[in-house]
């Protein structure tokens, strides 16, 4: 398990790596001056000037870009072109917000598609199995912006059950609680379908398994024999999507966070490509690339750590 | 004691903790309701609020105008005095008297609103981002500790409407500012005024009570700006009743004409944006005058406004905006496709392939389609290129590359103050491949510029600005579209306050 664990680290430090050498290079390949882009047509050219040095765009890029990792493995991000803020203490703020989102979505999707998954699996062929698997394909065809709008137009207009912006005051947690309600429902209902199809097909596949038929000839429970023998080995494919999953979630809750006009890394990355505030984008980027790493590294760790077997197919 | 962790504990400790999770990162401090709350819609957060070195706009200047001291803001018809003075008299074309009301107090210890902050603050922008709106200001002569004149080095008439009352006319503290060293963004050193601020960055800006403040009370306890940047997540969260106020698009303001919220009102706040279709005049393929007066009887302007803005931009007949002197109420030319097409086969210009740029949104790739079409009925054939704002505003500047030598047409739209003097700043001789894409001078036009600057008389000033938006048209390089308004939805119970350029001016909205 060590070694494992060893290689495993390495190569997300690797990936981390590859993505912020990207990311460099594809900033840079944007067309346009980026002082000019950055400061607006009103700066003058000493403006400018004094906005390239600092910003380091006076330099050759090969500089540039040693500056660049190297300001990263200090923890310097950079500075807010605008309100001349530290990017990471921008990103400190915002992050909390997607991360509860992701949980959220994730989590409530978790609890409905597992076990709808579990009984598609158990009725297979009945008009039990059927339905779920309508409803699963469902959730994962209707465009997530689509359920946005109607929960909108449903509950917070119609029945006036939800709030439809922000994330709540501070400190109330009941009221934080009730203004994520919609946007994880928005963002969580396609990995419903995601997560049933997922568990259906593994507990399908185990099912079938020697040591489940060994099960049923001893005469355990059938329940027994689901739950604690059959779930508990199709559920590893499923970590691991849900570990995808989440990374995928980290980037994937912009949406929610622009249309119910709550705060996080999703929502600050599309106003400040608006705005050309690169500092920031390429920030928020980099944290949500090495987030997504950092995620499927446990996802990983956790496979590993149920399944033996995994530990030697790296 | 020993404990085992077995894989289905740690199956468990995990559920456990993904559910526990969720309140564990929501961020702390909780804020209290008042009586009277004003809930409105701030369409970005705000970055800074240094009137030197900030951007400007909404809600910047929302912000400041509740926070921070002025001689003057917009009241109905132009500047009036504000309630930090008790008088600001304009002596003569370069002279303008000011007393301000004692014992009104800077935070944080920064003592009294003095004349001295006002002349360093005015002197500060001289040499600011913003220096070109100071660019007729010489000094401020103190005369005591609360009164001072200002001092033009020239006859300027916007002035007061464009500087003082603007965002870039706000007072700061001389001592807060030395203190931080010159510049500040987002923690302003001292505020004096209504109200002060406390922000939660990406989400909100509530504004409360000053308990220092000594003058009139402002009608709301408490307003709440809360960024929604999106348009139409800002009109759902209208009709679900939490916002009180909101700037909402073109399209939900035709929604709502139609069939608005019960309780709601809607103002126009300003339609201070002029639109055009610009043409390279010295480009090889435009530089035929009756090629560009054919394309400008080509575009049919009722129906972008029709298509594009569902009925709700004012047609536009120059860069002079609704509501101020030398506004046209008609263009020189007229929708005529048969005489278009007349002047392109005179021409000999049938079959002419031309590249027309837009900024890469809804409505403006919209209306270059239409434009397309129109075009394309007159033998012209064009090709539509939306473009993102970075390559779009740098496309017409020589300084920025080669791309303005094969600038053919574009789609453009300027914002300007609440003076004429504004929008034609841009189109004088020096700005030839700076903002003057289109690339021509006049030397009538550029007297006529000189003479509105120091004009006062409004009914000569609105002869000049006719006179300069014909001579404009006369270059054939222009196609007048629109003048976007800025609308905003409200509940029918507040009475609203709008500066010309859309942005709130909260201190003065108060119950209807």
């Amino acid at each position: 398990m060590l070694i494992y664990f060893v290689k495993r680290i390495g190569l997300a430090i690797l990936i981390v790596f590859v993505a912020v050498f990207s990311l460099f290079v594809m900033l840079h390949a944007i067309p346009g001056d980026p002082v000019s882009i950055a400061l607006g047509p009103r700066a003058t050219p000493e403006i400018q000037a004094a906005y390239a040095a600092k910003m380091h765009l006076d330099k050759p890029l090969f500089t540039q870009l040693l500056i660049f990792f190297g300001n990263v493995l200090q923890g310097d991000l950079g500075t807010d072109v605008f309100s001349n803020r530290s990017v990471t203490t921008i990103l400190i703020e915002q992050l909390p917000y997607t991360i509860t989102l992701a949980v959220a979505s994730l989590g409530w999707a978790a609890l409905i598609g597992i076990p709808i998954g579990c009984l598609s699996a158990t009725r297979r062929g009945s008009w039990v199995d059927r339905l779920t698997g309508v409803v699963s394909i469902g959730t994962i065809a209707i465009p997530s912006f689509l359920v946005s709008i109607w929960a909108i137009l449903l509950f917070a207009i119609y029945l006036k059950l939800f709030p439809v912006i922000g994330a709540g005051d501070e400190g109330d947690i009941v009221d934080q609680a009730r203004h994520l309600v919609l946007p994880s429902f928005a963002v969580g209902l396609g990995w419903v379908g995601y997560l049933a199809r997922m568990v259906r097909a593994s507990m399908l596949e185990v099912m079938g398994e020697n040591y489940i038929r060994s099960a049923r000839a001893f005469g355990l429970p059938e329940r027994k024999i689901i739950y604690r023998y059959a779930l508990r080995v199709a559920i590893l494919p499923t970590i691991t999507l849900m570990g995808v999953g989440f990374g995928g979630l980290l980037s994937g809750t912009v949406f929610a966070e622009i249309i119910f006009a709550r705060p996080g890394i999703g929502k600050i990355i599309y106003d400040m490509v608006l705005n050309r505030n690169f500092p920031v984008v390429q920030g928020a980027v980099m944290v949500t690339v090495a987030l997504y790493v950092v995620v499927t590294l446990i996802s990983d760790l956790m496979v590993a750590y149920l399944d033996p077997r995994v530990r030697d197919t790296l | 004691m020993t404990y085992a962790l077995s894989r289905r504990r740690f199956l468990q400790a995990a559920a456990f903790a993904s559910t526990s999770a969720l309140p564990g990162v929501l961020p702390g401090v909780s804020f209290a309701a008042d009586d009277r709350k004003l809930t409105v819609r701030f369409n970005r957060d705000f970055d800074s609020l240094d009137p030197g070195f900030y951007v400007g706009g909404h809600p910047n200047n929302d912000i400041n105008w509740c926070c921070m001291p002025s001689l003057v803001h917009y009241g109905p018809g132009g500047w009036v005095p504000s309630p930090f003075v008790n008088s600001v008299v304009v002596r003569d074309s370069i002279h303008i008297d000011f007393e301000l009301k004692p014992g009104l107090m800077w935070s944080n210890g920064f003592g009294e609103l003095t004349a001295d902050d006002v002349a360093s603050s005015y002197e500060r922008m001289t040499t600011s981002e913003w220096k070109n709106d100071y660019v007729a200001f010489d000094r401020v002569d103190v005369t005591g500790t609360h009164t001072g004149t200002i001092v033009l080095n020239q006859p300027f008439s916007p002035f007061m409407n464009t500087t003082l009352a603007s965002g870039t006319g706000i007072i700061l503290s001389r001592k807060a500012l030395e203190s931080v060293g010159g510049t500040y963004t987002t923690e302003v050193p001292a505020t004096c005024g209504p109200y002060v601020y406390e922000w939660t960055p990406g989400q909100r800006v509530v504004l409360t009570r000053n308990p220092e403040w000594t003058g009139d009370m402002p009608y709301f306890d408490t307003i709440e700006g809360i960024v929604v940047t999106e348009d139409d997540s800002a009109a759902l969260a209208f009709e679900a009743g939490e916002l009180d106020c909101a700037q909402i698009s073109s399209e939900a303001l035709a929604r709502y004409r139609k069939d608005p919220p019960a309780g709601s009102a809607l103002t126009v706040a300003g339609a201070l944006q002029y639109m055009w279709l610009g043409m390279n005049t010295e480009h090889p393929k435009l530089q035929d005058v009756r090629v560009r007066q054919a394309i400008q009887r080509a575009v049919d302007q009722a129906s972008i406004i029709e298509a594009a803005y569902a009925g709700t931009a004012e047609p536009s007949f120059g860069v002079v905006s609704p509501g101020l002197v030398g506004k046209r109420t008609s263009a020189g030319y007229s929708y005529d496709p048969a005489m278009a097409k007349s002047l392109v086969d005179e021409a000999g210009a049938s079959g002419l392939n031309l590249t027309l740029r837009t900024l890469n949104n809804q409505e403006r790739v919209l209306a270059a389609t239409i434009i397309q079409a129109n075009l394309a009925e007159i033998g012209i054939n064009v090709t539509v290129m939306p473009l993102d704002s970075g390559p779009f505003w740098e496309m017409g500047q020589e300084s920025k590359g080669d791309t303005w030598k094969d600038l053919e047409i574009w789609i453009m739209r300027y914002g300007s103050g609440p003076d004429p003097y504004e929008p034609f700043q841009w189109f004088v001789r020096d700005q030839v491949g700076i903002w003057n894409w289109e690339r021509w001078s006049s030397d009538e036009f550029e007297d006529l510029f000189a003479q509105g600057i120091e004009e006062v008389d409004p009914g000569k000033r609105a002869m000049i600005y006719t006179r300069m938006q014909e001579i404009m048209e006369e270059t054939g390089a222009y196609v007048w579209l629109t003048h976007e308004p800025e609308v905003f939805i409200h509940r029918d119970d507040v009475a609203t306050h709008f500066a010309p350029s859309g942005e709130m001016q909260l201190a003065y909205f108060a119950g209807a």
